[in-house]
Formats: C-alpha cells, sequence, structure tokens
C-alpha cells in the first residue's frame, strides 16, 4: 500500500521540494487547491490527515511497483518503453479533415472517435488561452480537433477530469502527459477506497515527454522577443534543430534551447518516463517520418480503441520500423537513467523510516536502470 | 427630538459626556461645528448636526480633521464662534495647519475637542493628545465630570476670545462615552453675521489679513495670550480641592481619573489622610495654585492616563518652587506605582495609594478580566473578533486571499483604518500585512510598487474604505498615479463611514444634517488620475477574483471598486436577500472535498457546525441572508433562494 497523507504533507513533500509540475490533479477535488498561470497553489490549510490531493500526486510517494501492478497486473520492471503490446505508425485518417495538428494528428482522430462512438461522454484536454494551458472538458466529438496542438507547457488537464467526476460524467477519457498518466493510474486505484471518491476514468491517452516547460518563466521570456497574442503555433522539431520554433502572425522567431533550458521545472528531471507508460496507449512523434505518429498500445482498452479506429477510418496504420523503435527504446532508456540518477542525488527516492519518497521502486529495477 | 436639544435650563438630566459637551456648545452659542467621525468623539456632532435645522447653527462632517480645523478656522475669522470635534488621531491629521493657526490666532471663540482612547478600544493607536498643547502653545482644558463637560465649554469659548487663541479640550473614552447627571443652562439663539474683515494692517490682529507672518512677532504674542491664560487659570473653578488640610499624600489627576481617584479613596476609607487636587486647566498648569497645594505635604500621587504628561510639568513646577516649599517625594508613572500604557481604574489608583500609606487592600488579580470575559462566555459562541455576519468585507477579502494565493508571488496587502482593519486577523484571512494611520496604507503601496528595480516580484495592494478614500487616500493615490508605482488599490465602499455609525461622506448624496449634497463618483475620480478602473460587487466572488487576477498582470496604478452597503446599514439591516439553507444529504462535512471550508475558514457568524450530525448548518437568527456561502460550498449543499421584495 502507498503512503498516503494530507495537504500539510503534499506542501512540504512536493511544493517546498519544488517538485510541483502543476498536473492539475489536486485540483477542483476541493476548495483548496487552484491552479492559476500554470502554478498550483493552496488557498487554505486543510487539516485532513489523508487526502486525495496526496493519493494522486505523482511526485509524491508514488510507489511504482505498486502502481504498475494494481493497473497493468505486473509489477513495475523498469523497462525503456514500460508495458509494450504493440507499436505502430499511425496518422489521423479520412474521417477527419486534415491539417492543424501538430504531426500525424493520432490524438485528436482518436478522442474524437472515442467521443463519437460514446466509448467515453467527457474528454479532459488542454485549450490554451493568450499562451497559458488551460483544462478544458470537452464532450462533443466535433470540439475535440480545437485542441489539437501541442503546449509544451505543463498544464491543469487533471483537475478536468476532477470536475467531470464530480458532474457525473460515467466514462471519462484523458489526453496527458506521464505524469499526469502517473496521477490518472493513482485516481484509478483509488487508495482511500471511498466509493465517493471514484474516478471513471475510461480511456487515458498518453503524450510522449522529456520535459514541459514553466509557463510563466516561458511567457516572460517570449514576451520579450515577440507579441504573444500573436502566437499562431508552436514546435520542437526533431533533432539536429536546436530551437523551440514560434510562429506568429508576423512571421517566424527560433529560440535556441540553451535560452530554453532554464525554463524547464527541476521536476521534470526526476521523471523517469518518456512515453507515458501508465496510459492504455502513448503517442509521440515519428522522428523521421514528419506527418505521423509514433504509438504504442498498453492495454486492452487501448488496443481495441485503436483498431476500431483504424478499421473505421479515423486513423491510418502502418508498421514502425525496428532500428525507430531500438532509437526509442535508447531515448526510454537514457531519460530513465538520468532521472533515476537525480533522484538519489536528491535523496528522493525509497526514503526509509519517517522521511518521505517521492518514488519507490524495488532495488532490482533501480540497479538494472543504472545497468550495476 | 432630543432631550440635549430641547431641555430647559435649571433641568438637570442624565446625559452622555459627548451630549454635555454639545450642549456646552449649543448653551456658548456656536454657529459652526465641523469634524470627522472617531470613536469616542462621534456624538458630538452627531448631537449639534441635529440642532442644525433652525438656521443659527453651519454643522459639517468635513473630509477629514485638518479640513474640519480649517472649516472651523475661516469661521472663526468671519467673527462666529466655532467647534471642532476629532479624536486624537485628528489633532495628529490637523496639527500642520494648527501650529500656524496658533500664531496666527482667531477671532471667534474657537474651541477644539478632542476625545483620547487609553487602552485603544477602538484605535489602532494609544496616543496622546495632551502633549499636542505643550508643542503648539494652546491652552488646554480637561473637564473631571459631567457637568464640567458642559461647563467647561462655555468657559473655553470665553478664555478663547479673551485670548483670541484657539482653545483646546481634552476628553476621554469614559467622559464621552459613560453618563452622569448634568444641570442644564439657558439655549439663546444668537444672531450673528459672518464678514471677514481683511483691510486692515499686517498685524492688526482684529481687522488684518490673518496669516503666522511676521513669525517672531507673532510668535511672542501668542506666548503672552498663554500667560493671560495661566493668570486666568490661577483662579479656575474647575480646579478643585478636596480633603484635610495636612493631608499626607496629596493626589493630584485630571479628567476621568478624578473619577477613580475619588472611588479609591473611598474604597480604601482614607479621606481624611488624602487630598485630592483635581486640575481643569492642565496646560499650562497654574504655578502659583500648584505651589499652593504642593506645599501641604510631602507626599505626592499623580494619577492620569497613559503617559505621565501632568506628572512630568508638575514636577516642573516643584523643582521652580523648591526653594519655597522643600523636596517632595513624587509617585506615578515614572516610579512604577501606575502604568503608563491602558486605561487607568479605581483599583490601580487604590492599588497605588495602599502601597504608598501601607493600608490593605487586595488588588483585583491581574487575570481578573480574562477570568471575567470567560465566565461571561459562558454559553455565549465561541467567537474571535469578527466581521458581522453578511460583512461584504468578509466577501472581499476571501476573494482578496485567494487571489494572491493564487497569483503564488507573496503578494500582500497594505491595510487602513476601518472595520477592514480586522483583516489582520482570521476573520479577514490575516490578509492585511502592514497596518498605520488613515491612508497610510496607499502611501506605502506607493513605496513598494516602485521597488521592482530591486527586484521586488510581489504583487503590492491596498485596501481602503469609502470614507478613508476621501479623508487621507487622495494624495497618496495621486503621488502613485504620477509616478507609475505598480499598484492595486481595492476600495471597499460600504456607502458611509460604518464603522463609527454610518456618517456621511463625500461620496454620499446627503449631508450631517440630512441635507441632499452632490455625491462624488470615487471610480470616476480615480479614472479621472488614469488609474485603470474596475467596478465589482464584492458578493460576486467569483468575478471579483478574476478581475484581481486580470489587474495583477496590467501594470501601474489599477484600483478595484468593491461596492456592497455594509450588513448593519438601516436600509439593509431590516431585510434578507435571499433564504439561505443546507442540504444536510449533500454537506461533505469534515470529509476530503470539503473539510468544513464554511465553518472552519469562511467562519460567517451566520453558519454553525453540527458536530453530532457532522454538518453545517445556518443560524437562522443571525445570518442576514447575503447568500455568499452559497458561492463558497464545494458541493452545492448550501441553497439560496431569492427573497421576492415588497
Amino acid at each position: 500500500m502507498p503512503r498516503i497523507m494530507g495537504s500539510r504533507e503534499l506542501l512540504a513533500d512536493v511544493h517546498e521540494r519544488d517538485l510541483c509540475i502543476g498536473c492539475g490533479a489536486c485540483v477542483d477535488i476541493c476548495p483548496y487547491f487552484k491552479n492559476h498561470k500554470g502554478k498550483t497553489a493552496q488557498l487554505f490549510p486543510c487539516t485532513l490527515e489523508q487526502g486525495r490531493c496526496y493519493a494522486y500526486c505523482p511526485k509524491a510517494e508514488v510507489d511504482l511497483d505498486a502502481l504498475y501492478q494494481a493497473t497493468q497486473g505486473a509489477p513495475y520492471s523498469g523497462s525503456p518503453l514500460g508495458d509494450v503490446r504493440q507499436v505502430l505508425a499511425a496518422r489521423a485518417g479520412g474521417q477527419l479533415k486534415t491539417g492543424g495538428f501538430q504531426s500525424g494528428g493520432t490524438v485528436t482522430a482518436l478522442l474524437t472517435f472515442a467521443l463519437k462512438t460514446g466509448i467515453i461522454d467527457a474528454a479532459a484536454l488542454t485549450d490554451h488561452k493568450a499562451l497559458i494551458p488551460i483544462p478544458r472538458l470537452v464532450t462533443h466529438w466535433k470540439d475535440v480537433a480545437q485542441y489539437s496542438t501541442s503546449k509544451f507547457m505543463a498544464a491543469p488537464t487533471l483537475s478536468s477530469v476532477n470536475m467531470a467526476a464530480r458532474q457525473g460524467y460515467r466514462s471519462i477519457g484523458l489526453v496527458g502527459t506521464p505524469c499526469q498518466m502517473v496521477a490518472a493510474a493513482q485516481m484509478r486505484v483509488n487508495s482511500l477506497g471511498k466509493e465517493a471518491h471514484r474516478v471513471p476514468l475510461s480511456l487515458a491517452v498518453g503524450l510522449f515527454c522529456n520535459w514541459a516547460l514553466d509557463t510563466r518563466h516561458l511567457i516572460d521570456v517570449l514576451s520579450q522577443k515577440l507579441d504573444i497574442s500573436r502566437i499562431t503555433r508552436m514546435d520542437i522539431p526533431p533533432p539536429p534543430a536546436n530551437a523551440l520554433v514560434v510562429d506568429t502572425e508576423n512571421g517566424r522567431v527560433e529560440i535556441s534551447f540553451s535560452e530554453i533550458k532554464p525554463l524547464i521545472p527541476h521536476t521534470c528531471f526526476i521523471c523517469t518516463d518518456m512515453t507515458a507508460e501508465l496510459a492504455d496507449v502513448s503517442v509521440g512523434m515519428f522522428e523521421g517520418r514528419p506527418g505521423w505518429n509514433t504509438v504504442i498500445v498498453r492495454s486492452e482498452t487501448g488496443g481495441e480503441l485503436v483498431e476500431r479506429a483504424a478499421r473505421q477510418g479515423f486513423i491510418e496504420t502502418a508498421n514502425f520500423p525496428a532500428e525507430n523503435l531500438q532509437h526509442l527504446a535508447r531515448a526510454g532508456a537514457d531519460k530513465k537513467e538520468r532521472a533515476l540518477r537525480t533522484l538519489i542525488r536528491r535523496k528522493l527516492i525509497n526514503n526509509q523510516g519517517d522521511e518521505r519518497a517521492a518514488v519507490r521502486m524495488p532495488q532490482d529495477v533501480i540497479d538494472r536502470i543504472l545497468k550495476k | 427630538m432630543s432631550i440635549v436639544l430641547t431641555g430647559q435650563k435649571g433641568e438637570r438630566h442624565l446625559v452622555m459626556g459627548n451630549e454635555a459637551i454639545a450642549r456646552g456648545a449649543l448653551e456658548a452659542g456656536v454657529s459652526v461645528a465641523a469634524g470627522y467621525p472617531g470613536t469616542p468623539s462621534s456624538e458630538i456632532i452627531e448631537t449639534l448636526a441635529k440642532a442644525s435645522t433652525d438656521g443659527h447653527l453651519y454643522v459639517e462632517w468635513s473630509v477629514n480633521e485638518k479640513v474640519a480645523m480649517e472649516v472651523a478656522a475661516a469661521a472663526s475669522f468671519a467673527g462666529l464662534r466655532s467647534l471642532c470635534v476629532m479624536k486624537q488621531n485628528g489633532i495628529n491629521v490637523g496639527s500642520d495647519f494648527l501650529l500656524h493657526l496658533a500664531l496666527t490666532g482667531i477671532r471667534g471663540g474657537m474651541v477644539i475637542v478632542h476625545c483620547d482612547d487609553p487602552g485603544a478600544l477602538s484605535s489602532a493607536n494609544e496616543g496622546e493628545s495632551r502633549h499636542f498643547a505643550r508643542m503648539l502653545e494652546l491652552p488646554l482644558l480637561e473637564p473631571g465630570d459631567f457637568q464640567e463637560a458642559k461647563d467647561i465649554v462655555k468657559m473655553a469659548f470665553e478664555l478663547s476670545e479673551e485670548i483670541r487663541n484657539v482653545v483646546l479640550i481634552r476628553s476621554v473614552t469614559r467622559l464621552s462615552h459613560a453618563s452622569g447627571n448634568v444641570v442644564f443652562g439657558d439655549i439663546k439663539p444668537v444672531e450673528k453675521k459672518a464678514h471677514f474683515k481683511h483691510g486692515g494692517s499686517m498685524l492688526d490682529p482684529l481687522e488684518g489679513p490673518m496669516s503666522s507672518l511676521p513669525v517672531p512677532y507673532r510668535h511672542a504674542r501668542q506666548q503672552d495670550k498663554l500667560k493671560q491664560a495661566v493668570a486666568r487659570f490661577e483662579e479656575s473653578s474647575f480646579n478643585t480641592y478636596s480633603g484635610p488640610e495636612t493631608p499626607e499624600l496629596l493626589v493630584i489627576t485630571s479628567s476621568a481619573c478624578h473619577l477613580y481617584s475619588q472611588e479609591a479613596v473611598h474604597l480604601l476609607n482614607v479621606a481624611d489622610r488624602v487630598g485630592l487636587l483635581k486640575l481643569g486647566t492642565t496646560w499650562p498648569l497654574p504655578p502659583r495654585l500648584v505651589e499652593k497645594y504642593l506645599g501641604m505635604t510631602d507626599r505626592i500621587l499623580i494619577v492620569e492616563e497613559v503617559i505621565p504628561f501632568l506628572e512630568e510639568n508638575v514636577k516642573v513646577i516643584a523643582a521652580e518652587r523648591a526653594s519655597n516649599i522643600g523636596p517632595k517625594t513624587f509617585y506615578g508613572k515614572r516610579d512604577g506605582h501606575l502604568p503608563a500604557t491602558d486605561e487607568m481604574n479605581p483599583d490601580r489608583v487604590a492599588a497605588a495609594i495602599s502601597k504608598i500609606l501601607t493600608v490593605d487592600y487586595t488588588p483585583v488579580p491581574e487575570d481578573y478580566a480574562k477570568r471575567a470575559q470567560e465566565v461571561a462566555h459562558l454559553g455565549a459562541p465561541g467567537r474571535e473578533m469578527t466581521f458581522c455576519a453578511g460583512c461584504p468585507h468578509r466577501a472581499s477579502f476571501w476573494s482578496i486571499h485567494n487571489a494572491l494565493q493564487m497569483d503564488a508571488r507573496d503578494g500582500f496587502v497594505c491595510g487602513d483604518i476601518g472595520c477592514y482593519s480586522l483583516a489582520v486577523l482570521p476573520t479577514g484571512f490575516n490578509t492585511l500585512k502592514t497596518l498605520h494611520a488613515m491612508g497610510s496604507g496607499v502611501g506605502l503601496a506607493s513605496g513598494f510598487g516602485k521597488l521592482a528595480q530591486f527586484g521586488l516580484n510581489q504583487p503590492v495592494l491596498a485596501t481602503v474604505g469609502d470614507s478613508t478614500f476621501f479623508h487621507a487616500v487622495l494624495p497618496a493615490l495621486v503621488n502613485a498615479a504620477h509616478h507609475q508605482s505598480d499598484i492595486t488599490l481595492v476600495v471597499l465602499d460600504n456607502s458611509g463611514t460604518a464603522m463609527t455609525g454610518f456618517q456621511p461622506h463625500p461620496g454620499l448624496p446627503v449631508d450631517a444634517g440630512g441635507h441632499q449634497v452632490p455625491a462624488l463618483d470615487i471610480a470616476g475620480i480615480c479614472e479621472a488620475i488614469g488609474a485603470e478602473v474596475r467596478v465589482s460587487d464584492p458578493f460576486d466572488i467569483e468575478k471579483t477574483r478574476r478581475t484581481l487576477l486580470e489587474l495583477f498582470d496590467i501594470k501601474g496604478l489599477k484600483v478595484l471598486l468593491l461596492k456592497q452597503i455594509c450588513a448593519l446599514s438601516p436600509e439593509k439591516k431590516s431585510r434578507k436577500m435571499f433564504e439561505v439553507a443546507v442540504d444536510e444529504s449533500i454537506c461533505l462535512g469534515q470529509e476530503c472535498g470539503c473539510n468544513q471550508l464554511c465553518t472552519r475558514i469562511f467562519k460567517c457568524p451566520g453558519l454553525n457546525w453540527d458536530p453530532e450530525r457532522q454538518v453545517s448548518r445556518i443560524d437562522e437568527v443571525i445570518c442576514v441572508g447575503c447568500g455568499v456561502c452559497a458561492s463558497i460550498c464545494p458541493s452545492g449543499a448550501i441553497r439560496k433562494k431569492e427573497v421576492a421584495s415588497a
């Protein structure tokens, strides 16, 4: 059983250690936590000894072994891409108007399909308003495409899941980053065991992620270079490109990684997951094949969704070449190793006694990741 | 109409000290009275305002105390008798003008009444206004009971006209707000024509221009006037002595302490051993009179409130007359027989006398007040100092607090003087982080708002009430606008000077006498200064919070006007906007998802926690039906239903 504490401990373990990514898991459960411009803050102290805020948080006492066991039926192995049923290439199919997607449009296509066919009755997506990512609960399939582009910033999307559960939606879909998939998995587990807390999360679509950018810092930096109200699209092209590319109504601006890297929240450096291992299906860029996505099917739900969406023309699929998979796995393993070393250095893993950890995983998994 | 205004000559009535002062001014034929509300002084102007309907008297609540002094001085310059009223802070506010006026002198009699608040029962300071008399070189009178509170006003006007300068009268809470028997004198309506004579020579005090120039000449005249006052004080009937001819101990006292001293002597049964010299003319002290009584005995106890003003002045005379009266032993505040803070009371005086005379006396234990309060609270709900049920300030500070927390840059609010000063406490979610004089919050904010170049990256806010806005905020606001200080001013407009009893101010369409007057528009004034102005209803907590967060992102001077009438205002008090009820089946109580937000944090007195049923409830008797708690309830368990208006 994972250790579950209250909001006092959440502040100490996450906020004071600068680990909060602002995923929104603790927002909209109760009146105490709110997210504004990418930052989550507590409005008033809550005195409860155990709360969902702590139970859901992807940065506080996450027992990976227990979590993988509970959600995927197998212990945490530390393999570079997590539990993989199938990897394939995909892009939005003929049933969806093309254009406006970040790369292949697969996520938009899958969510549109899921809403249209009733697999889900609401989808927690991420919109943005003047560059600030904001959660959006979408209930009509035609609206999904409006929120298709990548935001590159941490977003409190999970607050929409909480809100949807409160409003009585019975099969909720979610698109989110690996950290948000950890929180979503903890929501599904419902460790406090109360029926009133049950979150009917039917579909979790994960996004590949190496790191996010701090919303407020990014706005500060961009505001000095361009009129942020005129941004039309942002992209981080695959290597060898070495910059954040911002398209505006007045033309394109490139901001080099050396300027962008300081804007990465420190908490991203303890994340061991690149490919959203706890999702039903994970989607990322297909490096070397523009206009296509990489898709990792991880659960039965995910597999069924991909298969049906392909059959009905919402997505088009293709084989994913073995050499690309090797390359992806190497990147995944590198991220795991880097993050694990940071966790150890910052004393945030497997803490003993009264000391609380951010993450727990078996020692043999640690040894494997560190190639000991 | 009040007996204070209608009572006939020779009648005896039980009246409040402040009413006695007002009656005294009417008997003295005052023509103009001006003041600014402040506890414990407000009832004087309020009483006079009721008498201002017959055309013989003009009364106003001025925008602040300095302006009140100027308004009163103008009447005096034009040959009328004028009264100016304020609490102790007011003398500070007006002292700049008063320093000059004291040099200039006056024509019609001008009296300033300032009511001190020892113990700071209703103040953010325990200031001593007596020192202004010494600093400004003006005569000071202090009534020692309720009859004197009336009678001393007449004497003050006469003295003022005799020496052609302002006379100060100091009262204290226990004299202003307590009541006693007063025998009335006659009120004769005076027909006076106002005209300001200014055609005479520069130095002509009756017909020349009124100014403090030339200063050395005027200063010397001013000091001559003080000497004239002292000569009168030597013979004044307001200085009284009771007790044996050669007492073992002489108590010198003034003001309400006279009453405490009398009681203490009685309590200890030492009337045959202790003499009581009560002084009504406390600055400058009449030296011959003081010398006479000092000569009676070798031991002197000085009883007064707050700092040792009387004590030090008596000691100066004792030093000057030492060759006549010999060495004396003084007891009082300087040697610790009496405390130099807080209110005095009979017990403290009795304790001091018993110690000096070695009489048996068991003083009231130090924690008596606390214990008495505990007993008084038995059966009453356990409550800290709190905003009233339905107070707009609770809703305003809820939104301000939440906006600052969400902004998460460690922003803060500079507070100001009014009911909303309570927001330093949990009832206002501890939102205020500075609290000083009226208007000072905005001046401080104006300064904080310029510190970005030194790395200050915190939203800076100030909160002021509508009356305070006009009283002292405008200069600081103009300063902030002109220097492009990056601040957000929140004006908590509850349509009146609520804390002191709904006196009108320039933002309202009515004056002290109830006449229709033009109301000034706070939002319009702020816009004219160049501020980014927004208006919201504080009861709309979503909009208010959203507006604040938007304003934090705009650089420069922003103003948010939060308009909602005070819950205690006469127009609101009698009717509820909403019927509010808690649906017990939905209330989450202490469950994760709520944890008693309404009764643990919001804490409106209209909400109660039912520990047995583990739900919140509405206290029908206290709830005023503002409906704000329905907006904060996370589960929708608190429901409001609009009450049909007649």
